[in-house]
């Protein structure tokens, strides 16, 4: 596009994260990476080794990129660096280099074969995304090419004045290298929303315009306006046009705030209703890497812990030693705040190889959680005792999942007992409070809730599985989706039954499903003096806001 | 040998992600796996061969599975599979 110098242009492209910035527009000048080398050498074993010292140390820039991605960007964005490293130790792309050295070709002339082999597979595959792993594959082949020429990493654009980047497009390297604190705003010729410039720019929380097609490099340090919001980029501003965009600024910037007092408010105040109903707002956590997560956003406490991680990632049983360490280390980090474990839930869509389960017709219905511990006293003592002696450390709860009779409460109370008694004679300390409550995810468990509710001091209500075991509806599968979302009286009345026994006993109830997420059902659950809704973490916040406003 | 079936069910196919997982779920056993779909077939234990597949939404993989380990790595792959591409976690939903 011609761009008149002075006169005002508006060029268009796709915005990313909503945000806005002004600036001079600073081009992005990639190290040259001398173009020509020798194609052709004699010495094949030589090549190969350079070839694998430079994939060696590519290998380790690249890691350096993952770990300083998962400080900037998070986990979820740094993956992509993570795919990198698995690239590079591809065994086909290995192959192609170590066959084209083999043929008399040159280190470089075999890295340009193989990558230019490799994006073009991934180019005529008939699916967008995965095209555009091309573009990561030739990231990757950069690193090693620079490495090869013996060139340090590129270039990081150092600048006293912040700039908006302009670029044809950025590799994720490039863009995780970049010194974020000058960059207002990235702008790229090229580029759509899912390229992973877009994706970071968006982790980042970085003002972001892509696909805006080629500008002239003339225009450098020109003044401009990126509203990611609308989409546009403003060269050469007027007077009047900054003037608006100066004026939408500030108008961000205010909501922004507005936003971040409300939220900040409420972290730390009780979740009330109008009618003065307390609600404690508990988090639903799988490893004990969340629980920091959930103290910064305000919980209450942990109103669902799934003990199943400490069993996962293993080839045998967790030792009593090792799930004690894990469970003391919660009840620590909660500093007093109360943390329900609920005791394993496996089976069903949950299996665990070494368990040795048997496959089943119908695993919702089968041989899970509960019941298994029942049936293996052993397992089930181990993680008993482990609770038990964590429960010195803090304020911990027990929760029995899938229950369905007053027997399965009995029989778990017994080895409760037991494991007490065995801890006693050991000299070991623990809680010997230890509340006790059960999960009501079954209709059984609803229907037996008053004599339940004799047994234990609290329900926590499952409404996943409550819903698919009421509703005789699986949840997961889409044609049913409907009906599940249009039945939910028959749930709520089971939830009323539970809470109401529960309430007459002197304990207390909350619900740990997806259900107290849900925001339209809050004010119905305060009606039925819900004493704690438990969510996942990003929910916390909104939900405690939610209550404050319910009658 | 062990084979089974899965059909894709996340709609972003099988993109570098999940391909990843694969490959290293598959190179925790020692068995050959082996995966077609479309037509073509690949290695399990390499990102790149699992990416040539193109399998997108809907599409059938059939994984073959053959050495010592293979009724563990069977198991295994298939409940990573049914997961939705994921390691069995403690992702699960009450």
């Amino acid at each position: 596009m011609e761009i008149d110098h002075q006169a005002s242009t508006v060029l268009r492209g796709t915005g990313i994260s909503n945000g806005r910035n002004a600036g001079p527009l600073k081009f992005f000048q990639r190290a040259g990476v001398k173009a020509s080398y020798t194609q052709t050498a004699s010495d094949a074993a030589r090549e190969w080794s350079r070839l694998e010292q430079a994939c060696k140390e590519s290998a380790e820039r690249i890691s350096a990129l993952y770990q300083q991605a998962l400080r900037t960007v998070g986990k979820e964005e740094a993956e992509i660096f993570a795919i990198h490293g698995m690239l590079i130790e591809d065994e086909d792309f290995l192959d192609a280099l170590k066959e084209a050295v083999k043929d008399g070709k040159s280190a470089e002339l075999a890295l340009e074969e193989a990558v230019s082999r490799f994006s073009k597979m991934l180019e005529e595959l008939n699916d967008p995304y995965l095209s555009a792993r091309a573009a990561d594959l030739r990231d990757v082949a950069a690193h090693i090419r620079r490495t090869l020429a013996g060139e340090e990493a590129i270039n990081t654009h150092s600048s006293r004045e912040p700039f908006l980047l302009v670029a044809d497009d950025l590799s994720p390297s490039e863009t995780v290298m970049l010194e974020k604190s000058m960059i207002l705003g990235f702008v790229t010729f090229g580029g759509t929303p899912n390229s992973h410039t877009a994706i970071l720019a968006r982790a980042m929380g970085i003002p972001a315009l892509v696909g805006v097609g080629e500008i002239d490099a003339i225009h450098d340090g020109a003044y401009a306006l990126l509203d990611a919001a609308d989409g546009t980029l403003t060269l050469y501003p007027t007077a009047e046009e900054q003037a608006l965009f100066a004026q939408k600024q500030r108008r961000d910037d205010r909501i922004a705030q507005e936003h971040d007092r409300y939220l900040r408010g409420l972290m730390n105040k009780p979740a009330v209703t109008r009618s003065g109903h307390r609600v404690l707002i508990y988090a639903n956590i799988g490893d004990t890497d969340e629980v920091r997560a959930a103290l910064a956003n305000g919980a209450d406490g942990i109103g669902l812990l799934r003990s199943e991680f400490l069993y996962l990632g293993t080839t045998d049983y967790p030792s009593e030693e090792r799930l004690f360490t894990a469970y003391r280390e919660i009840a620590e980090a909660m500093e007093g705040r109360r943390a329900v474990i609920r005791t394993l839930d496996i089976g069903a869509d949950k299996r665990i190889p070494y368990f040795g389960l048997p496959e089943e017709e119908n695993p919702a219905l089968g041989f899970r959680a509960i019941r298994i511990c029942l049936s293996r006293e052993g397992l089930f003592k181990t993680q008993l005792r482990a609770i038990l002696r964590a429960s010195a450390f803090g304020s911990l709860s027990l929760m029995l999942p899938m229950i369905v009779s007053l027997d399965e409460v009995r029989q778990s109370k017994r080895l409760l007992e037991e494991c007490k008694e065995e801890l006693l004679r050991e000299g070991q300390t623990f809680d010997p409070e230890l509340e006790l409550g059960i999960m009501i995810e079954t209709p059984a468990a609803a229907i037996m809730s008053r004599e339940l509710a004799k047994e234990v001091s609290f329900f926590s209500v499952g409404t996943n599985d409550l819903t698919q075991y009421t509703l005789a509806a699986d949840r997961q599968n889409p044609s049913l989706a409907r009906l599940c979302d249009e039945n939910r009286e028959p749930v709520l009345r089971l939830i009323k039954m539970a809470a109401d026994a529960i309430h007459e006993s002197g304990g207390w109830i909350g619900i740990c499903g997806e259900m107290a997420a849900d925001l339209h059902l809050t004010q119905a659950f305060a009606d039925m003096r819900i004493d704690e809704l438990s969510v996942s973490v990003p929910y916390l916040l909104g939900l405690r806001g939610k209550v404050t406003e319910c009658r | 040998m062990k084979q089974f079936s899965y059909c894709i069910q996340d709609k972003n196919g099988m993109h570098a992600r999940p391909a990843g997982a694969l490959a290293n779920c598959a190179k925790r056993y020692t068995s050959s796996i082996k995966v077609s779909a479309n037509g073509k077939s690949a290695d399990a234990k390499r990102l790149l061969s699992l990416m040539s597949l193109g399998a997108v939404y809907g599409s059938e993989l059939t994984f073959c599975i053959e050495g010592e380990d293979e009724a563990l790595a069977a198991e295994t792959l298939r409940a990573f599979c049914q997961n939705g591409f994921q390691p069995v976690s403690s992702s699960d939903k009450e």
